[in-house]
């Protein structure tokens, strides 16, 4: 495992003595060392990803396939092109850029208040004294926050407007998970990192539950049929559990969006009412056609109609005036 | 063998008289745990849980237990100098990133390099005196030798600022150079190095007033001292150079020696027989240790990530910069977080 580790970090720190932090130094940049260090830690984790879903996920995508080729394959390329900018760190980037202040400002100022996160360590000391407790305890907690969020992005009107993105596909894949649009994104990273900082996960950590839980969503957008069993379906999110929650609504199921919510583990579905288990399958998709018209659209077509559609539902004024017009 | 059962040998380890004269402690800042080394076998005997974000440590002034900052949970936690065992949580120290006790031990300081303030306590009792609120992120603090005044290098806004322990004002905040971090009183008490990190060199400086009287070229991110002992000489870490260069003070600076330490070295101690120096490598997890007589890396020790403050369990007796100057101030070096 050592060995591991020091390739890892041996690599890390090479790209960043040799290509980040010259130029850092160079333009006086040395406020952003740290992060900067952190940062290409980011973009080697997005490198595995992709790897490991570009040749592990699409291979059982390619040999149990569970919707066969068809017109709709092109529709996936803009996808890849989602899960290259997240991963790679470019739309992670600009969203750090942009919430890192407001976070700073957030935690420095409870901070200075005197307030202190109520840690877990204080309330369940041996979790402190096992770091694979102590992780899988964070991850479970992150999960259920994630689940929330995604039940916001489907409860309110203009949330969804941005979160409908994400459903248009309807060939959903292992690259669809990607696929948001970037106020979407900022708005759970926001909400995740905050809540993340409350329950004081640690730096290490958050990169950790972050990559895992990432591939595990990846993997829950495969296109296969698979299911991890009676049991394992309810510990973990599997294809098959996601994949109802992409499914294309119909006379007979309107809200069948609105289940299976949990992004890793399906127990918050179970606690909270929302999940179901069925074999059945059944297309993906949205059931309304000016959202389905994201399909064919490149990424920068997509934000722009996206947010044109989020604007519109968050001010409906404006939305009745341009359709007077 | 599980985490409890390797903590229990390390504190039983640490307990016995051997161990403890030959452990190490090391803050790994980015996962909340501190490693106990063994000196003499150079391997990671522990690894235990430590508050959030622990930076840096330092003695007491009665020499008996070792405070971490735990800066995430405003805390001290102290460690038994003794039997490496916890003793005691101080609670309501507001983000203790760098600290430091006065040489008369009266005064006990810290940067709250995030808060961006310098908090000054009655060290008997912890009992807050002062806090000053100033900009610029405050990194690394040093005391005069009369323990009247208290330097705080401020890495942002690239100035040095003074302040008077007694009534906890400030008594000058100047420009020093791009983003200062290390700062140490030389034994004449009349000059004070500065190691800029945003720049390739370190300063002189008057403590009177703060003026730049001279600077001396040693390496990329120069970072943080720590004194070789003998009151001339001083360790300096170069961060982006990846250099621990050795200075010499008497008379004007000069670098005398350099040893090529890869991954960000840090924080930096000195084995109680003055053979070694063991360097805190922040991006490699390992603490590197060098001969000091041949300055060349002799073996290193993996730790855990982004590994900060380093401290010597032997080296209770108050570490010594100079004509019997005592340095209170933790002797661990502060980054651009």
């Amino acid at each position: 495992m050592r060995d591991l580790i020091d390739i890892w970090v041996g690599v890390q720190a090479w790209l960043f003595e040799t290509l980040v932090s010259p130029v850092l130094f160079h333009f006086g940049l040395m406020a952003w060392y740290e992060p900067g260090y952190g940062a290409v830690e980011f973009v080697m984790l997005g490198v595995v990803q992709i790897a490991v879903i570009a040749i592990g996920m699409r291979f059982f995508e390619r040999r149990w396939p569970l919707e066969k080729s068809g017109k709709d394959d092109d529709l996936i390329m803009v996808d890849r092109i989602y899960t290259v900018l997240n991963k790679l760190g470019l739309i992670p980037l600009g969203i750090f850029i942009l919430t890192y202040p407001l976070v700073q400002e957030i935690e420095l100022a409870v901070r200075s208040w005197g307030y202190m996160p109520p840690r877990l360590e204080r309330l369940l000391p041996w979790i402190g004294d096992n770091a694979l407790i102590s992780f899988l305890v964070y991850f479970v907690l992150y999960d259920l926050a994630a689940y929330w969020l995604h039940r916001g992005q489907h409860a309110f009107g203009w949330w969804w407007a941005l979160h409908s993105l994400h459903h248009s596909q309807r060939r959903v894949t292992v690259w669809t998970d990607d696929r948001n649009h970037v106020i979407d994104d900022l708005l759970i990273t926001l909400g995740l990192v905050l809540f993340s900082q409350l329950v004081g996960v640690q730096p290490g950590e958050y990169v950790i539950i972050l990559m895992v839980g990432r591939l595990i969503e990846s993997w829950s957008h495969a296109n296969v049929d698979m299911s991890f069993g009676w049991l394992g379906d309810r510990l973990l999110v599997s294809p098959r559990f996601h994949r109802l929650h992409h499914a294309l609504s119909t006379p007979g199921e309107r809200h069948i969006q609105n289940h299976n919510f949990a992004p890793v583990f399906p127990i918050w579905d179970i606690l909270f009412g929302t999940a179901i288990y069925d074999a059945g399958t059944r297309p993906t998709g949205v059931d309304d056609a000016a959202v389905d018209a994201d399909n064919g659209r490149g990424w920068l077509t997509q934000q722009v109609t996206v947010f044109g559609r989020f604007v519109r539902a968050l001010l409906p004024r404006f939305s009745r005036r341009a359709s007077a017009r | 063998m599980n985490r409890l059962s390797i903590a229990a040998l390390a504190l039983s380890l640490v307990t016995s008289g051997a161990a403890r004269a030959d452990s190490v402690l090391v803050l790994n800042s980015e996962e909340a745990s501190y490693s106990i080394l063994s000196r003499s076998t150079r391997t990671e005997v522990a690894r235990l849980p430590v508050g959030r974000e622990p930076h840096h440590l330092i003695l007491s002034p009665d020499g008996k237990e070792v405070l971490i900052g735990s800066t995430a949970t405003n805390e001290l936690l102290s460690l038994d100098i003794k039997t490496g065992e916890r003793k005691r949580v101080v609670k309501g120290i507001l983000d203790p990133y760098h600290l430091g006790f006065s040489p008369d031990g009266k005064w006990f300081v810290t940067a709250a390099y995030r808060l961006d303030h310098v908090d000054i306590y009655h060290a008997d009792g912890f009992r807050l005196a002062g806090r000053i609120f100033i900009d610029g992120l405050p990194s690394h603090i040093a005391f005069d030798t009369e323990s009247k005044t208290v330097f705080v290098t401020l890495q942002q806004s690239g100035r040095l600022a003074a302040f008077d322990l007694a009534t906890q004002t400030l008594k000058w905040n100047v420009p020093v150079g791009n983003a200062p971090a290390g700062v140490v009183m030389l034994p004449d008490d009349k000059r004070m190095l500065v190691a800029l990190t945003g720049e390739d060199r370190i300063v002189t400086v008057d403590p009177k007033d703060g003026s730049v009287k001279g600077s001396l070229q040693t390496g990329k991110g120069a970072h943080n001292f720590f004194p070789k002992g003998d009151g001339r000489h001083y360790f300096l870490s170069n961060r982006i150079e990846g250099v621990v260069s050795l200075i010499d003070t008497k008379d004007e600076p000069k670098v005398v020696g350099s040893v090529r330490i890869p991954g960000g070295p840090d924080c930096m101690d000195i084995t109680p027989d003055g053979r070694e120096l063991w360097v805190t490598q922040r991006f490699l997890r390992r603490v590197a240790i060098v001969d000091i007589d041949t300055m060349k890396v002799v073996g290193n020790v993996p730790v855990g990530k982004s590994p900060h403050g380093v401290f010597m369990l032997k080296s209770t007796a108050t570490v010594t910069a100079g004509t019997g100057v005592p340095v209170r101030a933790a002797s661990t070096a502060v980054d651009p977080k």
